[in-house]
């Protein structure tokens, strides 16, 4: 399972979730890959509600990752939420996740999500990079927040406000020599 | 049954989004009946309120990852002690049975680690049978009083827990619903592991003894049968007995009002510190004979002989362990649980070292260095009770003479001040403020954020009141009742930016602690940090003023009078500590801006969003509290979009920053925390105007920020491609 498996980026095909044949295909692999266990009904709230956020990505046949989010409100905000994200070993490292998850953030950002919400543990050096070159921040630390006693992190990723027009003021010229920085009051 | 409040076509209820008051019961079978024939596996019927939580609040029976089972080895407890699971005498050769015991006293410990460290006390401590039902092992005096004692110590430390509590952590600590508590008897075992104590005692001595006094004590019966194991065994199970006394001793004298029952505390800390170098010093004994498991297998093991103990069957109470489902845990290593006892003793000595001091600086100072070492939730539980007392600091001061003392104001003449309504309000924003300081950092960081606005709500508020009392009174001088409520008043107002300010830089701070900046982000952290320690230099200074003007005043009127200078020093030392730390993140913010708009770091850019969202994200629960009062990212790019390396800034920040630190370093020479933290300071300074020259010479050169020198100032560590 662990050697880099040989294939061209051209050979990855992406799918957004298409029915109940894909199902077991996402089960089996976030079963495989993540440790916390996921009832039928958890996978299905998510790829039933959010059909159009749910990705996967197939060589030669073969599912091979796959990313599983929703959204709605939280807290006056509209809120997209990456729920799992999985890419089998061998073909990690090529950025086929980047890709599964930058689907789904497009169509969040496309739906009128305001921000990108997600969790990653604190070890997690791999997705915390990832999620870091996407532009999301480590906005806050969660005290024990697995089972097994270990941190995480709640990562987001806020999107720009759409342009409102705005005033136009007469550009005042600037100091030549600026001291910064320079509070003020 | 569950109120029903939509099922696919019906329409039950008038509002189907909700399952609140305007839910309407109904009968549910005939549905469940009709929907029975066309359910495959994995289907359900559900209302629109159906949501995450409900979704992942289901068991898959049989699935081994989510359902561990509720079959067990044994169904009940006293079906595990019919069978003979946990007997009592554990075995009748009474050199296993003192084996055992051992065993089983490791693995406790063992087991009380992990409850402290997150888990439930049922599938820890409780998973002992002995523990369970000690009504069982009357008549074995050792194992009686010694499970007496963990019973108590749990109850001592849930109470404690429970009275701290703040958030959610405390949740799984404090949960003992089911498990037998009974504390009268469990009070007695104190008493009957002196009695203990004392026979094993006397059996030491007398396996010591040489034959002549031997027959003196020859009525006493032996530890076990071995007389060449019993020095050890008796050695093996007096520091153990004696550990457990003097924990449970501590914590009670711990729980004294006011505080008065440190001094006592510290040396029975002592002694448990002491007693458990022992026990640790007596696995060459215990694990003599089970060496053959070989190392590692002792590492992980949870007792020091390696052995498994007799009487814990950790599913006994799966029944009880609602409200989440039953999953196995793994229990800390019997030498992971010493390393733990250690580190949580030292903890709770320092906080009965602290001085308690009736001095808000000296409290928020300490509280900050006691966090550094990251103590666990019962050692932060307990400085939590000390501080905060029946609404008081350390059940001695209200906050409101806390702060006048702070300012060196004496309010004792001033009745009516301890009623005034922005008084009281500050009593409890204070309150809340040390609870949240004692809490976990994580948690501590998220709070201090929300509550910054509560305290900018109220620095408003007392302002407009403040300011109108003011205009009322005609002439500024004091009353002939000496009454300075007004001053006071006033002084407490700006006393109140400054602690903002302070709360303020704690948050910012935090977020290095909790790793939550990445590298591309320092240079806005440091230019907020920048803009915040500014503020609260002068904040603090202007305090500074205040005492110096008003002990001035008191040195006047009584010839007498000895000026407090001690305090005084403390506070301009400590001023000059922030503008030393403010001129390091204006160095830091110029340096890696310049490094920036040269090209020699990355910009944080992503594909989504810009850094101005970043910014917000970071920083919007102090933009929402007016801290700055302006636009603080316009600021901050104003500022920082010229800044080049060649710029002299940046040498005469680190430079001020450097000479800070030399003058600094001799006011805290007795005082080893702060000295260490200003010698950090100054190397930071040093590297980093040597890093500056560097780049300044070799554009090509790689930078990348550590904090090798201090945890929140950042050295730039050079290298070559």
């Amino acid at each position: 399972m662990g050697d880099k498996e040989e294939f061209d980026e051209g050979e990855i095909e992406y799918t957004s979730y298409a029915g109940e044949h894909h199902l077991p295909l996402i089960m089996s692999l976030v079963d495989q890959e993540l440790s916390e266990p996921y009832s039928i009904f958890t996978y299905r709230y998510f790829v039933y509600l959010w059909p159009q956020l749910c990705f996967l990505a197939f060589h030669k046949g073969k599912c091979i990752g796959t990313v599983v989010c929703k959204m709605g409100e939280h807290r006056q905000t509209y809120r997209g939420y990456i729920a799992m994200l999985v890419v089998i070993k061998p073909y990690r490292g090529r950025g086929l996740a980047t890709e599964l998850v930058t689907r789904s953030i497009k169509v969040m950002m496309e739906s009128g999500c305001e921000e990108v919400a997600l969790e990653a543990e604190v070890s997690n050096k791999g997705a915390l990079a990832l999620y870091g070159r996407l532009g999301f921040i480590r906005a806050k630390r969660l005290h024990h927040y697995y089972l097994n006693g270990m941190d995480a992190f709640r990562l987001k990723l806020l999107f720009p406000r759409p342009h409102v027009p705005q005033m136009v003021y007469e550009e005042e010229p600037q100091p030549e020599h600026e001291i910064y920085p320079r509070p003020r009051d | 049954m569950q109120p029903v409040t939509e099922a696919e076509s019906s329409s039950i209820d008038h509002d189907p989004t909700s399952s609140g008051d305007n839910s309407v019961w109904a009968h549910v079978s005939p549905l469940l009946s009709a929907a029975c024939n066309d359910l495959q596996e994995g289907e359900l019927i559900h209302g629109d309120n159906f949501n995450l939580f409900a979704a992942m609040s289901a068991l898959e029976i049989m699935d081994p990852k989510m359902d561990s089972g509720m079959v067990s080895t044994f169904y009940s407890i006293d079906e595990a002690i019919e069978s003979g699971f946990a007997p009592v005498p554990i075995s009748s050769d009474r050199t296993v049975d003192v084996q055992c015991i051992i065993d089983i006293m490791d693995h406790l410990l063992a087991c009380e680690a992990t409850w402290h460290m997150g888990h439930s006390l049922a599938q820890t401590v409780f998973s002992c049978i002995y523990v369970l039902r000690p009504e069982r092992t009357s008549s074995h005096a050792l194992l009686h009083s010694f499970c007496r004692v963990i019973r108590a110590t749990c109850r001592a430390l849930v109470s404690v827990v429970s009275d701290a509590r703040t958030n959610e952590e405390e949740d799984l600590f404090t949960m003992t619903y089911g498990l037998p508590f009974s504390g009268d008897e469990d009070a007695k075992g104190l008493l009957l592991l002196n009695a203990v104590e004392e026979t094993i005692c006397r059996q030491l001595r007398a396996c010591k003894a040489t034959s002549s006094k031997r027959r003196v004590l020859d009525e006493l019966e032996p530890l076990q049968t071995n007389p060449q194991l019993e020095e050890s065994f008796c050695k093996a199970l007096l520091c153990r007995i004696r550990f457990r006394k003097h924990f449970l001793h501590a914590l009670n004298c711990m729980r004294r009002p006011q505080g008065r029952g440190l001094e006592l505390a510290r040396k029975h800390i002592a002694y448990c510190i002491a007693e458990l170098e022992s026990v640790l010093s007596s696995v060459e004994f215990l694990g003599s004979e089970t060496v053959e498991n070989g190392k590692n297998e002792m590492e992980e093991s949870t007792t020091g002989s390696g052995r498994h103990p007799i009487g814990f069957e950790p599913t006994l109470n799966k029944r009880l362990s609602a409200p989440t489902p039953p999953r196995a845990i793994k229990l800390l290593s019997w030498k992971k649980a010493i390393d733990y006892y250690v580190k949580l003793l030292h903890n709770l000595d320092q906080i009965c070292a602290f001085k308690l001091e009736p001095d808000l600086d000296a409290v928020l100072q300490f509280v900050v260095q006691f966090q550094k070492s990251r103590p666990d939730l019962v050692a932060r539980a307990h400085l939590q009770l000390l501080l905060v007392q029946d609404g008081k600091l350390y059940g001695r001061d209200t906050f409101l003479t806390i702060c006048a003392r702070s300012l060196a104001l004496d309010v004792t003449k001033n009745h009516g001040l301890h009623l005034n309504e922005h008084i009281l309000q500050l009593n409890q924003l204070m309150i809340n403020l040390l609870k949240i300081l004692c809490a976990n950092t994580p948690w501590q960081r998220r709070k201090l954020g929300k509550i910054l606005n509560d305290w900018s709500v109220f620095n408003v508020q007392m302002g407009i009141t403040v300011g109108h009392m003011m205009q009322q009174v005609t002439t500024p001088r004091t009353p002939k009742n000496g009454d300075k409520s007004l001053l006071i008043l006033n002084h407490i107002y700006g006393w109140l930016e400054e602690q903002i300010h302070w709360v303020a830089l704690r948050f910012l701070v935090l977020g290095f602690d909790l790793e939550l900046y990445s590298p591309s982000e320092y240079c806005m952290v440091y230019w907020y940090m920048y803009i915040i320690l500014w503020k609260l230099a002068e904040k603090a200074h202007f305090r500074v003023l205040i005492i110096v003007h008003s002990e001035e005043r008191k040195a006047k009127k009584k010839e007498d009078y000895s000026r407090d200078m001690a305090r005084e020093d403390r506070i301009s030392l400590w001023v000059l500590l922030l503008k030393c730390q403010t001129s390091l993140a204006q160095g830091l913010t110029v340096m890696i801006a310049a490094l920036r708009n040269e090209g020699m770091v990355l910009k944080s850019q992503g594909p989504f969003n810009t850094e101005n969202e970043k910014f917000v994200q970071h920083f919007g629960l102090l933009q929402k509290a007016s801290l700055p009062k302006y636009d603080a990212y316009e600021s901050f790019s104003e500022s920082t979009c010229h800044a080049r390396l060649d710029y002299l800034p940046v040498y005469e920040c680190f430079r001020d920053a450097q000479k800070m630190a030399k003058e600094i370093k001799v006011g805290y020479a007795n005082d080893p925390d702060k000295l260490a933290e200003v010698v950090g300071l100054e190397q930071v300074a040093e590297h980093n105007i040597i890093a500056v020259n560097l780049l300044c010479q070799d554009r090509s050169l790689k930078v990348s920020f550590e904090f090798i020198h201090h945890p929140h100032f950042a050295t730039a560590v050079v290298r070559r491609s």
